[in-house]
């Protein structure tokens, strides 16, 4: 098998896809064009990038610098970058949309930030303890910290950051507020004046205290932190409405400041000379608020950067241009087909098991992407520490084992060639967003499923919203998902366990998804999860479709360049300089 | 007012006002065909709606079989226009899709005209409240605004349950619905002009009916522009599927049509790499909306009373 | 006069009433709202969100909190993008007013031309050549022709940016600003004017044909006017007549912004915000957008009827 990526829907539709949503779990799925997530790659090669479907394995370096068109090569000091659409609410916690995420990775910084495996290292925070019964998170603050207006940061800022997730009033969708902090449910009903489970214990050092063990709080505890003083000035319990005036002038402590925001236009930036680690190389940054197709952008040099789906024809495409340095990625998500575990046929294991071969993943998602993906088995990123093929059933496309497999279930073929079992066809209502992908996925499946008896009903929303009501109202079998971006290899087993996926209830899965939670060991989490594994991709709750593949495109003028797969571009950027051009 | 005796205005086909008169149905047929350009017009829109609807029938790609190993193939003696990203005969699917886009365009036309026009004429007319409800009315749909009206009718579609396949004539009726009330104030307008000319005071004065007035003196004055918003109608709903596709609220793939076949192939490397996959959609789409407006527009020439060469 | 305005805005008033509970429930039954976005929030967390927004209140009762603040001039705060709807207008609406007003007053000046030029020279090679180009530029889908434009001129040749109203970065100012804008605005404005050219030039043409053979033309011409005035002062005012009632139809269109044509542009106007809203359920957006385009279209229908009455004193106003 090979490992590769691929997404689901987003990146084919353009052909490209501009920088979006950052690490928190929004917006997971394959919405249409540029709602969902996605950046990042990795200069040195993640795990997962090899395969041999894809015309890149490795970085490839510009070979004809001179292509490189006139405006770019005038930027002295300024970075450019496509950003679907960021609508200049930069506060952390309180940001609506991914891109604004994006934003504030880069005006903020986090204590605790994650490598290129998805480990936690040190950031604002030089070092933390996890006490012995996993409870308490120490952090130990670096000395001289300071926000960009020059004001110094400390613990009572964090304390504050921490609190204010945990109000009433709190509107964000961060995943704080879901763990079990001690004392934080007293204080959303208004029962105390404070979190009992925050100490501050010195300027540099705090402390916090869950009431469950959770090897997940540390690095979602260690995010960004405001300034109280700043965002925290006006604060009542009760009453955040007064933190959106100040949306639009952010304060932060990361590598670089606002400097303008231009609706619908571009956001500058320009580097902070407060920052930790000292000022970034290069001067000025900018998004590009930039929909849809980037190719023309990039190629008459408007923007300095962009991905793409790693099909060979974009890979050609992109070493073509000459100026252009291309690093292949892969994307920390999965594709799934959510299957309507409330429909009778769909409840027994082997219709499930029967679609799932009679489908046949391999030309839609790898071939007809021209092996921009690969096929998924598991809830997992193939670039995840986690990640295995030990013991994962392969699912080859096989349309006789799948027709056996719904003859054993009891569905013979009736009138049509359609299947039926006590006068009941056997029919599947296929909900996917308007993509590209989607006309593949339709198409195709369309023909497998008609082979092996099925009825095949497509149904093809233009936006992403009216898809989810569509299944929310429970009229659907299958639609069509991708992930939001994964950190923790818990991250992609939360549907099977919150509800999200109705009628799943597994005992034996919330048993181990605990197990694999209350340690922060490595090698024994390892082994939680390849059971874990081996479990869903036995029972299939959801069919696993594939793993995007995808490239970087930049301007071979700029140095230092790194995207890591969980936290995108902000770790490296202070690093980025801009080459003489030639 | 029953509705067997009102001539469908506007639409291309209206035979009744001119068959009344056979000498002046056979002249307009001579004038009609010394307009070369409105000929050739003519020949094209009959010759496309023959394609597309005969065309199919002779072509071994009907099924449209998605087929992996034919993917994106250029034009070659097996498919003369090549294959789609999915191995599929693009000629096949574009003559397919024709019949789809011309069908929507023919239907929500002739929808919107016979509403709008009647309802028009109707106002104009009558006026006082009659005029006041129907204009009142269309000045409510008129102050939404189209796109977004399509936006909410299309995401309606799902909680409606209406099944893909129907589809088609839901946007039909949506287009055909969006269009009538910008119309039916144009109408008005001229026959509240005309109301005011000399030969319709004549006829005040002879006492004619009102139908008589309505359907035998003022109609046929608003019919030249009837013929030209009918027949920019056409082409206009033929665009009008064609950007609801590119929004994604038309009709849904993998039924073709030249509206998702363009956008199907809407980025920058098919664009430039793979012209077969957009200039047969684009011209189809090109020479039937010019042919059909040119059509019209030498059918205006000849209906119009008052045209003389 | 002043009795039919106060009868007529009387008149439009209720229809902006009739309008805002139109759109107001057609967003309503529009599926799925703003939380319904995040399909990660738990069911609880959802319900949770949906009290702090007011979104789980009945139909009529956020109507009327709506409307009570419209009233108020609070046209509400936009969930996605965080900011109050009006500061949001005041962004975006004034790019894509820019585009409209020009390519208007292009698409206008080159119809009227055209159209009485057409008319007059009737069945010459100028009229029929005008025919093909005008009928030409009306048969291509706007998306098709702004994107095949984009790829010959802006990235094959590179003579004009590919989109966006500035070039990234830009810190010109005065003249050179003004200058980058116009660079930048050069292709919308050419497909606007492409796009609604046509239509109108034809319905110049026409008219003016129309007008040409009627009879106070001859009485005109056979008093020995001089050909062109009798095409100018008698012919051009009654043909342009009808189209009278098409100049307050423009102004929704001159505040609306172009959908499409933002989209494709990457043109940072009210038109592409709308959409972006649209697939997020910005319900405070929505409805005062589109509320802003109803008002506008009734305030230009008022416009047309009263600009007709002023062209043809036979027309009376009730």
């Amino acid at each position: 098998m090979k490992k590769g990526v691929y997404l689901l829907t987003s990146l084919l539709i353009v052909g490209s896809l501009v920088l979006s949503a950052c690490s928190d779990q929004k917006d997971t799925a394959s919405t249409s064009g540029s709602t969902t997530q996605t950046e990042q790659g990795s200069k040195d090669q993640p795990a997962a990038a090899p395969g041999g479907e894809s015309g890149l394995n490795e970085p490839f370096t510009a070979a004809d610098m001179s292509k490189l068109p006139a405006v770019a090569k005038q930027r002295t000091d300024t970075i450019i970058v496509g950003l679907t659409d960021p609508s200049g609410a930069f506060t952390p916690y309180f940001t609506q949309s991914g891109y604004d995420g994006n934003v504030n990775s880069l005006l903020f910084g986090s204590l605790v930030t994650v490598d290129e495996k998805g480990l936690p290292i040190p950031d604002l925070a030089e070092k933390w303890d996890i006490s012995d019964d996993q409870l308490t998170y120490t952090y130990h603050l670096r000395k001289d910290l300071k926000f960009s207006d020059g004001s110094p940061m400390t613990a009572d800022d964090v304390a504050f950051t921490w609190t204010i997730q945990f109000d009433k009033a709190y509107d964000g969708d961060s995943m704080v507020p879901t763990l079990p902090v001690k004392g934080a449910q007293e204080y959303k009903e208004g029962k105390a004046a404070s979190i009992s489970g925050i100490k501050i214990i010195d300027p540099q050092t705090i402390s916090i205290t869950l009431e469950k063990p959770n090897a997940t709080a540390l690095v979602m505890l260690g995010d960004k932190v405001l300034s109280k003083a700043y965002y925290g000035k006006d604060y009542k319990f009760g009453q955040l409405e007064y933190i959106k005036k100040l949306h639009s002038t952010p304060v932060g402590n990361g590598p670089y400041k606002l400097e303008k925001f231009i609706p619908g236009q571009e956001v500058r930036f320009v580097a902070n000379e407060n920052y930790y680690k000292g000022k970034p190389k290069t001067e000025h940054f900018i998004y590009k608020t930039s929909e849809g197709d980037t190719w023309q952008y990039l190629e008459t040099g408007e923007i300095d950067y962009s991905s793409f789906s790693a099909t060979t024809e974009n890979i050609d495409k992109l070493k073509s241009l000459g100026f252009v340095n291309i690093i292949p990625y892969t994307p920390s998500t999965y594709g799934y087909l959510q299957v309507n575990l409330e429909h009778e046929a769909l409840k027994d294991k082997k219709v499930r098991q029967a679609l799932t071969y009679g489908l046949d993943r391999q030309s839609i998602y790898v071939d007809a992407n021209q092996g921009a993906g690969s096929v998924a088995n598991i809830p997992s990123s193939p670039i995840s520490w986690a990640y295995t093929e030990d013991g994962i059933n392969p699912y080859k496309f096989d349309t006789e084992k799948a027709k056996q497999l719904l003859e054993e279930a009891g569905w013979k073929e009736g009138a049509g060639g359609i299947r039926e079992k006590d006068g009941k066809q056997l029919s599947i209502h296929f909900l996917g967003s308007k993509s590209k992908q989607t006309d593949i996925f339709i198409a195709v499946a369309k023909e497998n499923f008609q082979a092996i008896g099925v009825k095949f009903e497509p149904e093809v929303f233009a936006d992403f919203n009216s898809l989810v009501s569509k299944m929310e109202s429970g009229d659907y079998d299958l639609v069509s998902f991708s992930t939001a971006m994964l950190t923790d290899p818990s991250d992609g087993l939360v549907q099977f366990l919150d509800g999200e996926i109705k009628a799943y209830d597994n005992p034996k899965l919330k048993e181990l998804y605990e197990k694999g939670l209350a340690t922060s060991d490595i090698e024994e989490r390892k082994k939680v999860y390849k059971e874990i594994f081996q479990l869903l991709n036995d029972e299939l709750p959801i069919i696993f479709t594939n793993y995007k593949k995808t490239v970087y495109g930049y301007n071979g003028r700029i140095d230092n360049l790194a995207v890591s797969p969980f936290v995108g571009l902000a770790n490296s950027l202070p690093d980025w300089s801009l080459k003489p051009a030639q | 007012m029953s509705l067997n005796s009102t001539p469908l205005p506007g639409t291309i086909g209206a035979k009744q006002p001119l068959a009344k008169s056979s000498s002046l149905f056979g002249q307009s047929m001579q004038k009609l065909l010394k307009n070369k350009l409105a000929i050739t017009g003519l020949v094209v829109v009959v010759m496309m709606l023959l394609a597309c609807f005969i065309g199919p029938f002779f072509s071994p790609y009907t099924d449209n079989k998605v087929n992996m190993a034919m993917m994106n193939k250029a034009p070659n003696l097996k498919h003369w226009l090549g294959t789609d990203a999915l191995g599929r005969d693009v000629l096949t699917r574009v003559l397919q899709a024709g019949r789809i886009s011309l069908t929507v365009g023919f239907a929500s036309m002739v929808l919107s005209v016979f509403i709008g026009s009647l309802l028009g004429a109707i106002a104009g007319y009558y006026r006082g409240i009659v005029d006041q409800v129907i204009m009142r009315i269309a000045d409510l749909l008129l102050t939404i605004p189209g796109l977004p009206l399509l936006f909410i009718g299309g995401s309606l579609l799902s909680e409606w349950k209406v099944p893909t396949e129907y589809r088609m004539y839901i946007v039909m009726f949506m287009l055909g619905f969006v269009n009538w009330p910008g119309l039916a104030r144009m109408v008005r307008g001229q026959m509240l002009s005309l109301r005011e000319r000399e030969f319709m005071q004549a006829a005040v004065v002879l006492g004619l009916r009102d139908r008589r007035k309505l359907f035998n003196h003022l109609l046929p004055n608003i019919f030249p522009l009837l013929i030209v918003i009918a027949t920019l109608n056409i082409g206009g709903s033929i665009l009008s599927e064609s950007v609801l596709s590119f929004f994604g609220l038309g009709v849904m793939a993998p039924t073709p049509t030249w509206g998702n076949m363009i956008d199907a192939a809407n980025n920058l490397i098919d664009f430039q790499e793979r012209p077969w996959l957009w200039i047969p959609p684009g011209f189809s789409i090109f020479a039937t909306v010019i042919a059909i407006n040119i059509f019209g527009d030498g059918l205006r020439d000849v209906l119009d009373p008052k045209q003389k060469r | 006069m002043s009795a039919y305005l106060t009868k007529r805005i009387s008149y439009m008033l209720i229809i902006l009433l009739a309008a805002s509970l139109l759109i107001f429930s057609l967003y309503a039954l529009t599926p799925g709202d703003y939380i319904s976005n995040n399909i990660k929030l738990s069911p609880e967390r959802k319900a949770e969100l949906r009290e702090i927004y007011g979104l789980n209140k009945p139909l009529l009762e956020r109507y009327g909190i709506w409307m009570k603040n419209a009233i108020h001039g609070d046209l509400g705060y936009s969930l996605a993008q965080q900011k109050p709807v009006l500061t949001l207008f005041n962004e975006y609406i004034w790019n894509s007013f820019l585009l409209a007003i020009v390519s208007t007053f292009l698409t206008w000046l080159i119809a009227v031309i055209v159209g009485v030029v057409s008319a007059y020279k009737q069945y010459s090679w100028f009229d029929t050549l005008m025919t093909i180009l005008i009928f030409a530029a009306m048969s291509l889908p706007s998306f098709f022709i702004g994107l095949f434009l984009i790829k010959i001129l802006a990235v094959d040749l590179k003579w004009l940016p590919p989109g966006g109203m500035l070039t990234t970065g830009t810190n010109a100012v005065g003249m050179a600003y003004f200058k980058e804008v116009i660079h930048h605005m050069t292709l919308p404005v050419i497909v606007m004017t492409l796009l609604g050219v046509g239509s109108l030039s034809r319905y110049f043409r026409s008219s003016m044909i129309d007008v040409i053979k009627q009879d106070y033309i001859r009485t005109a011409r056979a008093k020995g006017l001089k050909e062109s005035k009798v095409l100018f002062r008698h012919a051009l005012r009654n043909a342009l007549l009808p189209a009278i009632t098409l100049v307050g139809f423009e102004l929704p269109a001159l505040f609306g912004g172009s959908i499409i044509i933002e989209k494709i542009f990457n043109w940072p106007g009210i038109g592409q915000l709308y959409m972006q809203s649209f697939g997020l359920r910005d319900y405070p957006l929505l409805m005062g957008f589109t509320m802003l385009l109803a008002i506008l279209t009734v305030i230009g229908t008022l416009i047309s009827d009263v600009l007709y009455q002023i062209a043809d004193p036979r027309v009376r106003l009730h």
